[in-house]
């Protein structure tokens, strides 16, 4: 034994207690609660996602013709296909939320302030690109229902002035949906924004730990005992429960609620109720409210706004006084998100 | 905040328990993480292990009264082998039968039939089989190795191949092309 | 929290998830359960076939034919196209097709090839005769009293009487349409070639041998064929799927007739409706007769939970929730170890096809035994009505008891010997005496009496004998005996009678007499006694009245009427009625 170890050391020269010194950050003690602890879970529920999707990689087949018969075929016919689709399914779905929640928490505590912004905008990246990938990813099991967002979101594209025939054409590989695009769509959800995404979160992490977490200090701990505790093992135990009832929560929701299948796409036929997923019911909603280009530019400003908050926030701030104006911004802008979602969730057409 | 330092405060003469109540929870810490990823981990081990192969079912080939004994026959699979099968006998059950692969035993190759030198014949190591696909020449003779033969049913009076269905035909609508 | 209390919580959780995934396993064995019987097989054309469903399967084609077959167990055993149209060289009616030599029409012989032993069965049921019934009476009706045929010569053609606008080919008038799509598409066509002089040319021309090769060369030189080298059916006779058609290589019948190509369900021929193409209508309808019973009103009801898409479908076995038609005639249940017969005759003990009803005592041939000697009947009988009997005890057994059955049996038995006695024998026998002594022609259907009596017995007295046969009251009286009631008394009677008043003013008063002597011995039955007699100018004129003959009978004093002592007396006029309501009322 301490033979291998020493064969290992004299190639590998670094020593289990350099590699705890490395790792073992100093976590702030306000993520001993609960539900302060869960900005792991995005990331935890990345890596579920980059397992389960290579596994239906192995039998997916990304072409028009054949990209609905293997979906069917991974949900029908192989052993646990229905089961790894759900929790891929499921894991987006949770994942998209935690990253939303995570970005309010964030928002909230105004952690995004000096001298984190570049850290907020990272994040704003990332948060663009779950999106993307949840979109994408969507598009691939060719439906009806996914094949007509695609076409739709390609043409709202399409609206922006100057480069949006671009996009369209781009996001596309055509001027409409055509042999190019489920590829096209495959490649971006399945290698370009997952690795772009693992580069960003890198960086992500590599600020937070070059900065250190926020810390928060609640008024009912006592201010002279220790301010942190160890990343090992402790915290770690804490991402395992975290992960463990992620894993219980996506078998039970794969198990209830399996992932289904909508007739296959069909250029010629619209349905008669078109919806994206969920995550995108606020944009749909929006784009409803206000026509074509308008709409679009507003979007693409709201996301500019939100991308350079820090900023806004620090000018605000100073020509106000007011140091809590950020929140109570973020409160209405909560409330239209959650109120256009509702408003789309619940009406039909 | 971690028991080691609690652990002064522990006396000494219940040193077994105490050890027992340590180590209990690693332990079954350790179970649950191997139980719960490794079930997962076996999930995952089915789903990259083909389904079973929806591709063989046996495909009629002749009727015993129209196959008689001494005659041969080719069967194209849909998937497109040429079997040869030949009669050898005549109690009516499987055994009459010989239906011989063309696939080499030593590396998978194809054979194919000579006729001038009455042989099968694998051109990538010269292997050699007799019509009854025993080895003459080449790898498989050294290693003894004969053609394999497919699976034959008899029922009710017709023979029936178990032979590769691979190019299918589904019964369900084709997805349609997009323009 | 302790690091010890989050080890435990990591154990528990862990545990938890394992859990989760049992369930998950769960699923998927419920999962490969169900997907046994939902997904569907995929079918691997046969080399052999590749090209047909190439060329067939396109849109421009027959994808019908070839969507039917992909659905059948044939595709998913690997019979294509080629096994079953293939010809031999010396069929007659083999043509090279995109080089395979194929036949369009695919006999029960050519069935055989695999099907050996349902052939067999098939080839001895009554159904595999049903296309010999040139000489029959029903014939008769469709080609000449509702077509033309000349008798001499067979020439079956007459000229239009004024042009059909917009269709200035109608120049020759087919006699023989009705008995093509009426008689033979359930019977069956004598199938026939194209002859060069217009001629058809049939099996009785081909003589064909044992392995279905003709034999007389000359008729093959006569056959038209297409360019490419197709010969050509005569269209009186071909599309047809009769279930006696009498086919070019001497086999009889179409398996196609239940097993409908191209799927060959055997889901279809299970049901009630496949029976249905034929076995319908006024003159025999078992198929409402079945629906009316609670047979029928249970299958409709249960028909989801009856396996019918079963790969074997034994009664006893698979099913017992209700019987089909094939259930009680044909197919196999636990009793007699899952055998499927396709000879129907095999269960059934009483032929209500002709006037009187027989007993199904049949011979070597196959044929109904009709020597009345009992010792000779026993030796010329193999296989006897009671065994056949027997049979479909064994079927009524799955659901009913020993007595329940024996009960229904002396039910029926009693009802057609009842219908045998009261009305057929008697008609039969006034019908007899009328031809012997030449006072109707021998030709049928010229005089009004002769359609009497053929509704009486044809329809309504097989409608009755049916119903009885499988427990459609309403069937069995009203649609029945109570229409054959009215025919007999109301017509048949009357009508002889007016035959004989006839002869008689035309100077044959012998042979009046004789046939009234018939009538008067059959009405002097104590089963017709209910009658009040009346001496037959009488009633003959009562009838010419019109429909008020029961109350003019009763309401014409006549003395001899009331002679005897259960005469009806004169007021029974009024309680009749009132009874008649009452009746109804039930």
């Amino acid at each position: 034994m301490s033979q291998i170890k020493r064969w290992f050391q004299e190639r590998l020269p670094i020593s289990g207690l350099q590699l705890a010194e490395l790792t073992n950050e100093p976590v702030p003690n306000h993520l001993r609660r609960w539900w302060w602890c869960l900005g792991g879970t995005p990331a935890y529920l990345f890596v579920v996602q980059i397992v389960t999707g290579i596994l239906l990689a192995f039998y997916y087949q990304p072409s028009p013709e054949t990209a609905y018969q293997s979906v069917r075929r991974i949900t029908e016919e192989v052993n646990y296909g229905w089961y790894i689709r759900s929790v891929h399914k499921w894991a987006a779905t949770l994942m998209i939320a935690a990253v939303i929640l995570h970005q309010m928490r964030v928002y909230f505590t105004a952690a995004y302030r000096k001298p984190r912004e570049i850290n907020w905008m990272i994040g704003m990246c990332l948060l663009l690109i779950t999106l993307n990938i949840g979109f994408t990813g969507y598009s691939l099991v060719f439906e009806q229902l996914s094949y007509w967002g695609a076409t739709v979101a390609a043409n709202i594209c399409d609206t922006v002035p100057f480069v949006g025939v671009y996009a369209k054409q781009l996001l596309l590989g055509g001027d409409s949906y055509n042999e190019n695009t489920v590829p096209r769509f495959y490649i971006l959800h399945a290698a370009v924004l997952p690795v772009t995404m693992i580069g960003l979160l890198v960086i992500h992490i590599a600020i937070l730990r070059l900065q250190g977490v926020t810390e928060l200090q609640f008024e009912d701990e006592p201010a002279d005992g220790p301010q942190h505790f160890d990343f090992f093992p402790d915290h770690l135990y804490t991402e395992l429960i975290a992960g463990l009832v992620l894993m219980i929560l996506l078998s039970v929701l794969a198990t209830i609620f399996p992932a289904t299948m909508g007739p296959q796409a069909n250029p010629l036929i619209t349905p008669e109720e078109i919806k994206p997923e969920w995550f995108f019911y606020a944009t749909f909603r929006w784009l409803k409210l206000f026509s074509g280009t308008v709409a679009v530019l507003s979007m693409g400003f709201i996301v500019f706004t939100m991308f350079v908050w820090p900023f806004i926030d620090s000018g605000l701030r100073r020509l106000t006084g007011l140091d809590d104006i950020s929140f109570w911004i973020g409160i209405v802008g909560v409330f239209l998100l959650v109120g256009l979602t509702t408003w789309e969730a619940l009406d039909a057409h | 905040m971690t028991e080691e330092t609690a652990l002064p405060d522990q006396t000494v003469d219940n040193e077994p328990r105490r050890t027992f109540l340590l180590r209990f929870p690693s332990a079954l810490m350790a179970f649950g993480l191997v139980a719960g990823y490794g079930m997962f981990a076996s999930f995952i081990g089915r789903f990259l292990f083909p389904s079973r192969n929806r591709q063989r079912r046996p495909q009629y080939v002749a009727d015993l009264n129209s196959f008689k004994l001494g005659q041969s026959m080719t069967y194209h699979s849909p998937a497109g082998e040429s079997v040869v099968l030949s009669r050898t006998g005549e109690t009516g059950t499987v055994d009459d039968f010989i239906a011989l692969s063309s696939v080499c035993p030593h590396l998978g190759c194809q054979v194919h039939w000579e006729g001038q030198n009455n042989r099968f014949f694998c051109p990538c190591h010269n292997g050699a089989f007799d019509p009854e696909g025993n080895p003459t020449a080449g790898p498989p003779k050294d290693a003894n190795q004969t053609l394999p033969r497919y699976q034959l049913v008899v029922q009710n009076g017709l023979l029936y191949i178990d032979a590769s269905t691979k190019s299918l035909v589904r019964t369900d609508s084709q997805p349609q092309a997009l323009v | 929290m302790k690091l010890q209390t989050k080890r435990t919580v990591i154990g528990l959780l862990g545990i938890l998830f394992l859990l989760s995934l049992v369930l998950v396993q769960a699923m998927e064995v419920v999962r490969r359960r169900e997907e046994a019987g939902i997904t569907t097989a995929h079918i691997a054309v046969p080399v052999t076939s590749k090209s047909c469903v190439d060329c067939h399967g396109q849109p421009t084609s027959n994808p019908g034919i070839v969507d039917h077959w992909k659905g059948s167990t044939h595709a998913l055993k690997g019979v294509g196209c080629v096994e079953c149209h293939l010809a031999q060289k010396e069929d007659v009616d083999g043509f090279d097709h995109y080089g395979a030599h194929i036949a369009t029409v695919v006999t029960p012989k050519d069935c055989s090839r695999c099907h050996e032993k349902e052939f067999k069965e098939f080839d001895g049921s009554h159904h595999s005769k049903a296309g010999n019934i040139l000489a029959s009476l029903d014939n008769f009706l469709a080609e000449e009293v509702e077509g033309f045929r000349d008798d001499e010569s067979g020439h079956h053609f007459f000229n239009p009487h004024s042009p059909t606008p917009g269709r200035p080919d109608i120049t020759e008038v087919n006699g023989q349409a009705s008995a093509m799509v009426g008689c033979l598409q359930c019977h069956g066509s004598k199938v026939a070639l194209m002859g060069r002089d217009g001629s058809k040319i049939t099996v009785d021309d081909l003589l064909p041998d044992e392995k279905g090769v003709p034999t007389n060369l000359d008729a093959l030189d006569l056959i038209v064929k297409t360019e490419d080298g197709r010969p050509k059916f005569h269209p009186d006779t071909w599309p047809n799927t009769g279930i006696g058609r009498l086919n070019l290589d001497g086999s009889k019948g179409s398996c196609s007739a239940c097993h409908s190509r191209h799927d060959f369900s055997p889901r279809r021929a299970r049901q009630p409706e496949n029976c249905g193409k034929c076995h319908l209508g006024p003159d025999h309808p078992q198929k409402e007769i079945y629906e009316e019973s609670k047979h029928g009103v249970a299958f409709r009801d249960l028909k989801e939970h009856m396996n019918l898409d079963g790969e074997s479908w034994v009664l006893g076995k698979d099913y017992t929730q209700a019987p089909t038609c094939a259930t009680c005639h044909m197919s196999g249940h636990s009793r007699n170890d899952g055998k499927v017969t396709h000879d129907p005759g095999e269960r059934l003990s009483w032929t209500n096809r002709p006037p009187v009803s027989l007993v199904l005592d049949t011979d070597a041939e196959g044929k109904v035994v009709m020597e009345t000697d009992p010792k000779k009947r026993r030796e010329l009988t193999v296989f006897s009505a009671e065994e056949k009997r027997g049979n479909m005890k064994q079927v009524c057994a799955h659901c009913h008891t020993p007595d329940y059955i024996n009960g229904f049996y002396k039910q029926y038995d009693d009802f057609v010997v009842l219908f045998n006695e009261k009305f057929a024998k008697p008609g039969q026998a006034i019908m007899g005496e009328l031809t012997k002594q030449e006072l109707i022609t021998k030709t049928q259907f010229d005089e009004e009496i002769e359609w009497t009596w053929f509704y009486l017995w044809h329809h309504e007295g097989r409608r009755a004998r049916h119903g009885a046969s499988m427990m459609a009251p309403d069937y069995a009286h009203w649609h029945g005996m109570y229409e054959v009631a009215e025919r007999f008394y109301m017509e048949l009677i009357p009508q002889a009678r007016e035959i004989a008043d006839h002869a008689e003013e035309h100077g044959d008063k012998d042979k009046a007499d004789s046939v009234r002597t018939v009538i008067n011995e059959i009405l002097a039955r104590p089963e017709h006694d209910w009658m009040p007699k009346k001496p037959p100018a009488e009633l003959a004129t009562s009838v010419d009245d019109g429909d008020n003959s029961g109350d003019d009978s009763v309401t014409t004093p006549d003395t001899s009427s009331v002679e005897d002592d259960d005469a009806t007396p004169p007021e029974a006029e009024e309680s009749d009625t009132t009874s008649d309501a009452d009746s109804d009322g039930e």
